[in-house]
């Protein structure tokens, strides 16, 4: 960690904004023995701990057999093409589905922040929508979209579930990434509607000039957790007949009674979601490093 | 919770048993191996459906399944009221470790992949399978695989029926779905053509749940689907008395006449057999 407005070592007393600054306190050097005691105590503990776990894992009776049918090499290795082409199906839905959540849920906050009476039914349809959407589980929406709607045939619109699956699962989420939106831009300072006024912006300038772009970086981590839990909701969409990576695992192990399908898959999912979140991390310690930067 | 304490309470009461009554002996009612001695536990589906079992009432004893259970126990020895039903899922019958009863009964198919991990009885039934679909579907009136082959086809997770279509017809887009009530949504909703299921749940399928359904062909057997076969925990040692008596059971009729009473039709399908 990087201390904000430290001198930098080595510099001179007093370098940064002349004198009358207290030096630098004096570099302390470690002992051999402050070193390699909590480094070894870490050590340790970790091993204990977790060497203790896979002990009483490994020890018990029935554990040959459970490695048999979940971890098993083999049965690993056959289901794992369908359920990686089962994966790609996760991701196209994926990557579709949160480009269209990112644009609908902020022009539903939008709608939301418009002041002024001749908005009021957006404003309503927006407070209408959230409770509904947000109110009713995503796996209801599925199954009602993806059953529902392609059965009305009519013209003209998709009749495939994965469409209607996946239109359910971008009202869904984003009645929530709406409300992510509009704490970002709740947070934008009241300060910044009267600097944009005061330069005789309109409101949809203000909006699209001075708040929005604040607000969007303000909620990306956020948005970003969403991302995430969507790339796994993904898998509700098997319940309407699509065969994604989780639904391919399944048939495997219903047609082996063979756990190790889903062990593969979940490895496919954290190999996605493991960077996904580290990138979440690093987006969310540049904006604090900006921030920290602005106020200095 | 419940499911991990039930183990081991029957391991206990196990214990218990083996000290109090020495005198018990294989293959009578108090068998010590049985789940709970003195009574046969026997799990199913939930519900359960005709005419593997009727008003889903396992031990009303009207259906197939359940009437075979009692035809077994009877010939094991049992009383009918010492048959105890458990119902569970089927994704719970496969789950790996202790089983919380002897055997489980729920059209589950014998295959090879799926005995090494758990231990089946010897087969008791093989149904042949049947095309189900609406009657302006493409595949009425089809006489070929190659037919057959241009429809869209549904399923049902964790069913012979799915590795039927794959394995013997061909088909590689089959939707599946989590059960057969997804299915038939699906056809009624026009996503897809068709279906395979088991004759007779074909039968009851289109004479009860979805009478506008209908059966428009009849399939030749899946070699690799060896028919259905009663479910034990892995190395059960059970499994051989309830073979004994199956096999009895299959000796005397009893089999045969529950198959006449239940699973038949008496419908004209026709077949197509490439």
């Amino acid at each position: 960690m990087r201390m904000e407005g430290e001198s930098p070592p080595g510099s001179p007393p007093g370098w940064s904004t002349g004198c009358g600054d207290p030096p630098p306190p004096a570099q302390k050097t470690l002992s051999l023995q402050e070193r390699w005691i909590p480094l070894g105590i870490s050590v340790v503990s970790v091993v204990v701990v977790f060497g203790g776990l896979a002990w009483l894992v490994g020890s018990s009776e029935q554990w040959p057999r459970i490695q048999r049918q979940f971890f098993n090499g083999s049965a690993m290795v056959e289901a794992f093409p369908a359920v990686l082409r089962g994966f790609w199906t996760n991701l196209a839905v994926w990557g579709v589905v949160l480009c269209c959540i990112a644009l609908w849920a902020l022009v539903l906050a939008v709608f939301r922040s418009l002041n002024g009476p001749w908005f009021a039914p957006l404003r309503l349809f927006t407070v209408v929508y959230v409770d509904l959407f947000r109110g009713l589980p995503a796996l209801l929406l599925v199954l009602l979209f993806g059953f529902g709607i392609p059965a009305l045939q009519i013209p003209g619109l998709p009749r495939t579930s994965l469409f209607w699956a996946g239109t359910a699962m971008v009202l869904s989420y984003s009645a929530y990434a709406a409300e992510v939106y509009r704490s970002g831009m709740e947070a934008v300072h009241e300060g910044q509607r009267a600097a944009a006024k005061a330069l005789g912006l309109s409101q949809w300038q203000t909006l699209r000039y001075a708040i929005v772009p604040q607000a969007v970086r303000n909620v990306l981590p956020a948005l970003l957790n969403l991302a995430v839990a969507l790339q796994k909701d993904v898998a509700l969409l098997s319940v309407v007949g699509v065969r994604d990576a989780v639904r391919e695992a399944q048939i495997y192990t219903a047609r082996t009674f063979n756990y190790s399908s889903l062990v593969a898959a979940a490895l496919l999912f954290l190999v996605t979601s493991i960077p996904l979140a580290r990138f979440t991390d690093t987006i969310a310690r540049q904006d604090r490093e900006r921030r920290l930067q602005r106020t200095l | 919770m419940v499911r991990n304490i039930l183990p081991f309470l029957a391991a206990v009461g196990l214990g218990l048993g083996l000290a109090v009554s020495t005198a018990a002996q294989e293959r009578t009612p108090n068998d010590p191996q049985l789940f709970n001695p003195g009574q046969l536990t026997v799990a199913t589906g939930d519900p359960v459906f005709p005419p593997w079992m009727l008003n889903d009432d396992p031990a009303g004893g009207e259906g197939f399944e359940n009437g075979l259970v009692y035809a077994l126990a009877t010939e094991m020895g049992f009383a009918p009221e010492d048959v105890v039903w458990v119902r569970e899922s089927f994704e719970q019958s496969i789950a790996p470790g202790p089983k919380s009863y002897d055997f489980a009964i729920q059209q589950i198919s014998v295959t090879e992949a799926r005995s090494e991990v758990v231990t089946f009885s010897d087969v008791y039934y093989q149904p042949d399978k049947a095309v189900v679909a609406l009657p302006d579907s493409p595949v009425v009136g089809a006489s070929s695989f190659e037919e057959l082959r241009q429809a869209r086809w549904g399923a049902t997770v964790g069913t012979t029926d799915l590795d039927y279509l794959e394995n013997i017809l061909g088909i590689s887009d089959v939707a599946v779905y989590d059960d057969q009530a997804g299915v038939f949504q699906a056809m009624q909703g026009n996503l897809i053509d068709a279906t395979v299921v088991a004759l007779p749940t074909a039968l009851f399928v289109t004479a009860v749940q979805v009478p506008e359904a209908k059966i428009t062909a009849l399939l030749p057997p899946d070699e690799n689907d060896r028919g259905h076969g009663l479910l034990f925990e892995k190395d059960n040692p059970l499994v051989d008395w309830v073979n004994e008596a199956l096999a009895a059971v299959i000796e005397r009729g009893v089999v045969e006449d529950l198959i006449q009473t239940y699973l038949v039709g008496d419908e004209v399908i026709p077949e197509i057999r490439e």
